[in-house]
């Protein structure tokens, strides 16, 4: 409830200033080739929409000749918008590039309340749409697919980390540091909480983790007393949770006070802690704190848009913007490998059913990985077409270990042992 | 013992939500003016005290006492420029200035600062973190304790202030007939601007406990002015001291909900305001005799 109102004032309060490089052009000759790219510049989601527009200028750079394909080489514009963080505004972005700007390809990413409105949006028109960066459990469930049926999603595609790779991740970093294995968790009640609820918690439960759960608690609540204190009775060494980023500071804080981060040896936290600032910003007590990356400079893997390694694409962000690398910098870029070569392999991308065709057998390198869409997941036993999974590994935040106050050290690679491991996770200690 | 903990721990919240909702609570109490941007001021306020921490590596306490002139300054000029014209044309447009103000507010804080979460935990020392075990399952924490001890003399200060000084009689006279004080000869234009100019300070100290309890970005100010507002209701539209014992009350009913269940949290501070909106503005006592008629009314046709 309270959630809905802050987005919903959030997003009606940032009505686009930052919807750049928006090109003139309305009508699209044969020879031009229009991508759409929708994330969110603004809005509580804001942060993830940070590198988009390096990602978008190199891009555009690899682009700027032109594509050539069965022999004719068409001019290709990227038009992005600003989804603002809120599912009108997506769909009313993605309706405007389908209908008034007649876009060829659509690209989105970044959480469920962009990714999903302009995938459906897409899937309602007919347009190809790529996407990533929700857990692609949120993206195909979220959407009305079930579970042991076939995929309902013909023009749209996903590829993302899910469930499984979080698994993963945790039951190959947890046992690196002595515990009881009893684990606290605080999973809100908004999409993503409930999914880990569901899902995850039960997992762990077989790995052999005791699971201490107090309960859903609703987004932007501003005090956990009652949480922390059974986490003390429990004893719950290991913590574990998937909020919005300011609810993790408000409860991490209140825990160091009320004596409970004496307790924990592993403080596991996913969906805040993604972005450097998130973990610096909490001070001394954001040291130690364990998280994933969906990548980072260090993966063995380079764009074939762009020819841009991983380690290049860090570097050049890093001096071109004066910021530290974040994992979503891998992410953006990655979506325009995959539309490139999907417009190749279409033959024909004016060719909405060609595009379409070609995405189910389509093999592509990009920053996060080799995606191949020829071997997707399955849930309950039935493949899902549109979706291929990527990696989530996991690691830990540390002080010192680089120019920057915070870096992410990488401690496991369960989900992909390519890339390269850095340490060993070490207790909290904050 | 747990639920005793969790009244404690909801006053301290409480105190934090009346800090919060002051400003509010003077603004619609002197010039009935319902400021929807008022949790943008407070998270600007803590982007300028982060300013002075980041160049000058002061306490956030520090850098809260050298922030407080450029907020009085920008209260009093925001009244000047932009409220005073707007209250003119009814009591609409002050409501629509204020939500303009906000998304003003907001985006020249993402241009200026990026969407990156800051807070300012980091730099106000051991209080964030400290706090004392009075017995084993009740403890006090250091942070709660001051910000309550700050929000009473924060109101009792208001209070003084109201009851004893010239301003204090002449914004009170301008709160209860504007007109009817400037045939006295008091300017209500600059009373009011100093009664903005009051309010915007206290949102930056509701902003400092904000930025210490937890972390804030450009859009954080919608979230917390929901506490605010209901705050302000519950302790009765205007009256100071009733938005102590309204934020109080808030807190309390949000600490005990959880002690139901954690879900229940957020809700209970959300049913206890339906209850105190009903009970005083929708009819009071008559509320539920009419409802019954309503009903049987209805039944009967």
């Amino acid at each position: 409830m309270l959630k809905g109102t802050g987005l919903v004032l959030g997003g009606l309060a940032v009505p686009g200033v930052l919807e750049s490089c928006l090109t003139s052009t309305s009508s699209t000759s044969s020879g031009t080739i229009k991508i759409g790219y929708i994330s969110p510049i603004t809005g509580p989601a804001s942060g993830f929409g940070e590198p988009d527009a390096y990602a978008i200028s190199l891009a555009r750079k690899a682009l700027k000749d032109g594509l050539s394909i069965g022999g004719t080489n068409y001019s290709v514009e990227i038009v992005n918008r600003d989804g603002q963080s809120t599912p009108s505004v997506g769909s009313q972005q993605a309706n405007d590039l389908i209908s008034s700007q007649k876009v060829d390809l659509m690209l989105t990413t970044s959480t469920p309340e962009t990714v999903n409105p302009v995938s459906d949006a897409c899937e309602a028109a007919g347009v190809p749409c790529i996407s990533t960066v929700v857990p692609w459990e949120a993206w195909f469930l979220g959407r009305g697919g079930k579970p042991g049926q076939p995929s309902p999603f013909k023009s749209t595609f996903h590829y993302c980390f899910g469930v499984e790779q979080f698994f993963l991740a945790y039951t190959h970093l947890w046992p690196q540091v002595p515990t009881n294995n009893k684990v606290g968790v605080m999973y809100p009640n908004d999409a993503d909480g409930n999914a880990i609820r569901a899902v995850l918690a039960p997992l762990l439960k077989t790995a052999g983790y005791t699971i201490v759960d107090p309960g859903p608690y609703e987004d932007g609540t501003n005090d956990y007393t009652t949480q922390i204190q059974k986490f003390i009775a429990q004893d719950c060494q290991i913590f574990n949770t998937f909020p919005i980023p300011p609810d993790f500071a408000t409860f991490w804080r209140q825990a160091s006070s009320l004596g409970y981060t004496k307790h924990v040896k592993i403080g596991q936290i996913a969906k805040t802690g993604l972005f450097p600032s998130q973990v610096s910003s909490l001070g001394s007590i954001g040291n130690g704190l364990a998280s994933g990356v969906y990548w980072a400079p260090t993966w063995p893997y380079k764009s074939s848009l762009t020819g841009v390694t991983s380690k290049q694409l860090g570097d050049g962000y890093e001096s071109s913007t004066g910021k530290q690398w974040n994992q979503q910098l891998g992410a953006s870029l990655s979506l325009f490998d995959v539309a490139a070569a999907v417009l190749k392999a279409s033959g024909n991308p004016k060719d909405k059913s060609k595009v379409i065709g070609a995405m189910a057998t389509l093999t592509v390198e990009t920053p996060v990985g080799k995606l191949d869409w020829s071997k997707p997941v399955s849930l309950a036993g039935m493949a899902v077409p549109n979706v291929v999974s990527t990696p989530i590994i996991g690691g830990q935040w540390k002080e010192g270990v680089s120019k920057w106050p915070i870096d992410f050290v990488i401690c496991e690679n369960a989900a992909d042992p390519n890339v390269p491991i850095a340490s060993t996770l070490k207790p909290y200690t904050g | 013992m747990t639920l005793l903990n969790a009244a404690l721990q909801g006053i301290f919240l409480g105190a934090f939500y009346a800090v919060l909702a002051c400003g509010l609570s003077i603004m619609f109490g002197v010039m009935r003016i319902i400021n929807l941007a008022h949790g943008d001021i407070a998270v600007f306020g803590a982007y300028v005290m982060f300013v002075i921490v980041e160049h000058t590596g002061v306490s956030a306490f520090i850098a809260f006492a050298a922030a407080l002139p450029v907020m009085v300054v920008l209260g009093y000029v925001l009244q000047l420029t932009v409220l005073e014209r707007s209250l003119k044309s009814g009591i609409l447009t002050p409501l629509l200035a204020t939500f303009g103000l906000s998304i003003v507010i907001q985006n020249l804080l993402q241009l200026a600062f990026s969407p990156d979460v800051r807070s300012l935990g980091g730099s106000a020392g051991a209080v964030t973190t400290g706090s004392w075990q009075v017995t084993s399952g009740l403890s006090v924490s250091a942070l709660g304790l001051v910000v309550l001890v700050v929000a009473v003399l924060v109101f009792g200060a208001l209070q003084l202030f109201l009851s004893r000084t010239r301003m204090g009689w002449m914004m009170r006279a301008t709160a209860e007939d504007a007109d009817a004080a400037e045939l006295v000869g008091i300017d209500s234009r600059g009373v009011y601007a100093w009664a903005t100019a009051f309010a915007v300070a206290i949102a930056a100290l509701g902003g400092l406990f904000l930025a210490i309890r937890s972390v804030f970005d450009p859009v954080s100010g919608p979230t917390q002015l929901i506490f605010a507002f209901e705050a302000v209701v519950i302790g009765g539209m205007g009256s100071l001291w009733g938005t102590l014992v309204g934020g109080i009350a808030l807190g309390v009913a949000q600490t005990l909900g959880a002690q139901i269940h954690p879900q229940f949290a957020v809700m209970a501070g959300h049913l206890l305001f339906l209850v105190v909106l009903i009970a005083r503005y929708g009819g009071g006592r008559d509320f539920l005799p009419r409802a019954r008629r309503l009903l049987l009314a209805r039944a009967g046709r």
